[in-house]
C-alpha cells in the first residue's frame, strides 16, 4: 500500500514536471545518432542488396565487403546500441524520477567515447583497410585503428551500464523496503548483461590490437570467435530485453489495459540476464575444434532462452485478449477487433511480437545441430536476423520513438504523423516479409551470404537463386523508403511537431495483483549465477582451445 | 515430501550406471557435476528425513557446528585427487562416494545452514574459497598426470574450474558483506 502509494506520488511529480530536460538531452542525443546511423546504414543495405541480385554494379572504389561492413557496423552494433541507451536512460530517469547529475556524465561520457570509437573503425571501413564484416573475429585482421575504436565503444558500453548501476543502487537505498519500478528493473537486466558479455568482446579485442600491429605474430582463431560470440549472441538477446521491456510496460498501457503478473516479468529478466551468453555457442556449431559433446550440451544451453521467451509469448496474449475483452470483444476471438490497430504506438510493436514467432522458430532450426548444417553461412541465417532484428526489434524501437521522442521533446503526436508511422509500419513489414522471405528460401537451396553478386560460371543451382535475389532487392528497396519515412518522422517529432504535453505510457497492475517479491531485486545473486553458468559452458571448450591449440594463425587480408 | 520426491528421483537417476559412466568419464563433470547433484539430492531429500527423525538432528546437530564440520570433511575428502581415481577404481569407494555426498553432506547441510550464524557461514565460505584457490592451483600447475584415469588437459580444465567457482564463491561473499540484505529476508 505504502509503496503503491509512493508510486503514485512520484508518478504525479513527473507529470507535473514534465521531463527532465538535463535527462532528456542525453536521451535525444542518442537518439539522434541512432537515425542518422539508421540512414547511412539503411542506404548502404539497398546498396548491397541491389549488388548482391546483381542489379547494380558498385563503382570501383568501393566494394561489396566495404559496404557489408559498413551495413552491419553501423545498425547491427551503432543504431541497436544508441537507440538502446536512449531508451533505456529515459526509462531509468522517468521511472527512477530523475538521473543522478554524476550518472549524466556517465552518459555523456559514453556518448563522446562511442562516438570517437565509431568515427576511427568506420573511417577505417571506408578507407579499405578494414573490411572484416560486422563479426570482425580473426583470421581476417583490420587496420589495428579498427579495433582501436571498438575499445572506444565498448568503454562507452562500459560507462553507461557504470552509469545505470548507480542510479540504480541509489534508488534502491533510498527507498529501502521498496521493489524498483518494473522499468528500472528492465534497464538493471539489460546493463547487468551487457556489462558481462562485452568483457568477452573486450579480451578478444585486446589480444587482436597486437596481432593485427604485427607485435605479436599468431592469434588463436577458435578463442577469439568464441569471445566473440560470448559477446554477439548476448548482444542479440540485450536488443530482444529492451524490445519485451516496451512489450509488457508500455504496449498495456497503449491498449488500455494493464501488465502482467510482475513477479512474471522479473523473472524472465532475471532468467534472460542468467542464462543468456552461454547461447553464444550455437554459433560456432560447425567450427571444428569444439567436440560433440559440447556441441550438445550447448543446444541445451541455448534453447534454455526459449523458456523465458515462451513466458513472454503466453503472458503478452493474456495481456492482449484482457484488454481486448475489456473493451467489450466477445466470443473466441473477437478481442482480435478491438486493439487499436490504427494506433502506430500499438501497430508496430504488435507486428514485431508477431515477427517473433517465427524468428524464434527460424532461431531453433539454427540451434539444432543438423538442420544448422542445411542453413549455416546462406542467405538463411541473414534473413533470420533480419526477422528477429529487422522485426521484432527494430520495429518495436520504431513503435516506441512515436511516443518517446514527442515526450523528450516536448511535443505532440499528430494525427497526421501516426498516420505516416502507420504506412511505415506496412511498408516496412511487406519488404521485410519480401526480403527476409526470399532470403530464407534462397539459404535453403544453399545460397552462400557474405558472397558479392556471382553466378559460379552459370551454374544451374546458382541460377536458380536469382529470382528470389530479385524479391530481396524489391524488399530491400521498399526497406530503404520505410527507413527514409522513418527518419523524416523523427525529425518532424524531435523539431517540427507542435508543442505540448506527451505521456509517458507506463501500465499499471492488475487490481488487487500482488507486489513483487524482493528477491528479485538480488542482483548480486543473479549476476553470481550469470558467471557460474558461464564458468559451467566456458571452461571446458576455452581450456581446450587453448591447451590443444593449432598452430596459430597470422593476420589475413582477403581484400 | 514433494522436495524428498525430487531429490529421490534426481539421486536414482545420478545412480543409473549409464548415467554415472558418462558423467565419471569426463574429470570435471565428475567432481564438479555429479558430485554437487549427488550433494543436491541429499539436500532436498534432508526436508523429510528432518521431519521424521527431529530428536535425532536436535541432539547431534543443535547449533549446525557438528553438521557443517560433516559436510566439510566429506566435500574435502572428495576434493583429493587420489579419491577420484579409487572411486573409479574400486567399487566399495564408488559406494561410499553415493553415500557420503548425498546423506553426510547434503542432509547436515541442509540441517546446519539455517542454524550456523552469519560469522559461520562466511568462514565456511572463505575456507573453500582459498580452497578451491589451492585446489585449482594444484590442478593447473601440477606437471603430471595426479589422476590415473584422466589426461592432463581434463586435470588443468579442472583447475579452472575451481578458480572460476572460488571467483563467483569471492564475489557472491563480497556482495553479502559490503550490500544490506535484510529486506530480502
Amino acid at each position: 500500500m505504502k509503496q503503491t502509494q509512493a508510486l503514485n506520488l512520484q508518478q504525479k511529480t513527473i507529470k507535473a514536471l514534465g521531463v527532465n530536460t538535463s535527462d532528456a538531452k542525453v536521451s535525444l542525443s542518442y537518439l539522434s545518432v541512432a537515425f542518422l546511423t539508421l540512414l547511412i546504414g539503411g542506404i548502404l543495405g539497398l546498396v548491397q542488396g541491389l549488388e548482391r541480385a546483381g542489379l547494380m554494379e558498385l563503382p570501383p572504389w568501393i566494394n561489396y565487403y566495404q559496404v557489408l561492413t559498413a551495413h552491419g557496423i553501423l545498425l547491427l552494433l551503432v543504431f541497436s546500441t544508441t537507440f538502446t541507451i536512449g531508451y533505456q536512460y529515459a526509462n531509468l530517469s522517468h521511472a527512477l524520477g530523475g538521473l543522478l547529475p554524476k550518472v549524466r556524465k556517465f552518459a555523456w561520457t559514453g556518448f563522446i567515447l562511442m562516438v570517437i570509437g565509431v568515427v576511427l573503425a568506420v573511417t577505417m571501413v571506408v578507407l579499405n583497410e578494414a573490411s572484416v564484416l560486422y563479426t570482425f573475429y580473426p583470421p581476417l585482421a583490420a587496420h589495428p585503428v579498427f579495433y582501436i575504436g571498438l575499445v572506444f565503444v565498448v568503454l562507452g558500453i562500459f560507462a553507461c551500464c557504470i552509469g545505470v548501476f548507480i542510479n540504480y543502487r541509489h534508488w534502491r537505498k533510498n527507498h529501502p523496503g521498496q521493489t524498483t519500478p518494473l522499468l528500472a528493473f528492465f534497464a538493471m537486466g539489460v546493463f547487468v548483461l551487457w556489462f558481462f558479455a562485452s568483457i568477452g568482446v573486450t579480451v578478444e579485442v585486446l589480444t587482436l590490437i597486437p596481432w593485427s600491429m604485427g607485435i605479436v605474430e599468431t592469434t588463436n582463431v577458435m578463442v577469439g570467435r568464441t569471445l566473440f560470440w560470448w559477446f554477439g549472441h548476448s548482444l542479440v538477446n540485450i536488443w530482444y530485453l529492451v524490445a519485451t521491456s516496451a512489450w509488457y510496460v508500455i504496449v498495456p498501457k497503449i491498449i488500455g489495459g494493464r501488465h502482467f503478473n510482475e513477479k512474471l516479468i522479473r523473472l524472465v529478466v532475471i532468467l534472460l540476464v542468467i542464462l543468456n551468453i552461454p547461447g553464444g555457442f550455437h554459433h560456432q556449431i560447425i567450427d571444428p575444434g569444439i567436440s560433440e559433446s559440447i556441441k550438445f550440451l550447448h543446444v541445451f544451453m541455448s534453447l534454455s532462452i526459449a523458456v523465458p521467451s515462451l513466458m513472454t509469448a503466453f503472458a503478452m496474449f493474456a495481456v492482449l485478449e484482457r484488454a481486448g475483452r475489456r473493451k467489450g470483444g466477445k466470443g473466441l476471438l473477437g478481442w482480435i477487433g478491438k486493439l487499436p490497430w490504427g494506433d502506430v504506438r500499438f501497430l508496430a510493436p504488435m507486428i514485431a511480437m508477431i515477427a517473433f514467432i517465427p524468428g524464434g522458430a527460424g532461431g531453433i532450426v539454427n540451434t539444432s545441430n543438423q538442420m544448422n548444417q542445411v542453413i549455416h553461412n546462406t542467405l538463411w541465417v541473414v534473413g533470420h536476423f533480419h526477422v528477429t532484428v529487422g522485426m521484432s526489434v527494430v520495429m518495436t524501437f520504431f513503435g516506441i520513438c512515436y511516443w518517446l521522442i514527442p515526450y523528450l521533446a516536448k511535443r505532440k503526436l499528430t494525427p497526421q504523423m501516426n498516420r505516416l508511422g502507420v504506412i511505415q509500419t506496412i511498408i516496412w513489414t511487406v519488404g521485410m516479409i519480401l526480403m527476409a522471405g526470399s532470403q530464407h528460401l534462397a539459404g535453403l537451396l544453399g545460397d552462400p551470404r557474405r558472397t558479392s553478386y556471382t553466378t559460379y560460371g552459370d551454374h544451374p543451382t546458382a541460377l536458380s537463386w536469382v529470382p528470389y535475389e530479385y524479391v530481396m532487392g524489391i524488399g530491400a528497396t521498399l526497406l530503404l523508403l520505410g527507413v527514409i519515412i522513418q527518419v523524416y518522422a523523427v525529425i518532424n517529432m524531435m523539431f517540427f511537431a507542435p508543442k505540448g504535453k506527451t505521456a509517458f505510457p507506463v501500465s499499471e497492475p492488475e487490481d488487487g495483483a500482488p507486489s513483487a517479491p524482493m528477491w528479485t531485486e538480488r542482483w548480486g545473486l543473479w549476476v553470481v549465477l550469470l558467471l557460474m553458468v558461464v564458468a559451467m559452458a566456458y571452461v571446458v571448450p576455452i581450456v581446450d582451445m587453448i591447451v590443444n591449440a593449432p598452430p596459430g594463425s597470422p593476420p589475413i587480408r582477403t581484400w | 515430501m514433494k522436495q524428498f520426491l525430487y531429490g529421490l528421483v534426481l539421486y536414482l537417476f545420478l545412480l543409473l550406471p549409464p548415467v554415472a559412466a558418462l558423467l565419471e568419464s569426463i574429470m570435471i563433470i565428475h567432481m564438479h557435476m555429479q558430485m554437487p547433484l549427488l550433494i543436491l539430492s541429499g539436500f532436498l531429500m534432508a526436508r523429510l528425513i528432518q521431519l521424521k527423525f527431529p530428536d535425532f538432528f536436535r541432539k547431534w546437530n543443535s547449533n549446525g557446528v557438528p553438521g557443517i564440520m560433516l559436510f566439510s570433511i566429506i566435500l574435502v575428502y572428495w576434493m583429493i585427487p587420489r579419491t577420484m581415481d579409487e572411486a573409479l577404481t574400486i567399487e566399495a569407494s564408488e559406494l561410499f562416494k553415493f553415500i557420503s555426498l548425498p546423506f553426510l553432506a547434503g542432509v547436515p547441510l541442509r540441517d546446519s545452514w539455517k542454524k550456523i550464524s552469519s560469522a559461520g557461514k562466511n568462514s565456511v565460505f572463505i575456507i573453500f574459497i582459498i580452497l578451491f584457490s589451492l585446489m585449482g592451483w594444484l590442478y593447473i600447475a601440477a606437471d603430471e598426470q595426479i589422476c590415473n584415469n584422466y589426461l592432463r588437459v581434463d586435470q588443468i580444465t579442472l583447475g579452472w574450474g575451481y578458480v572460476t567457482m572460488a571467483v563467483c564463491m569471492a564475489i557472491y561473499v563480497i556482495q553479502l558483506i559490503f550490500g544490506d540484505h535484510s529486506e530480502y529476508k
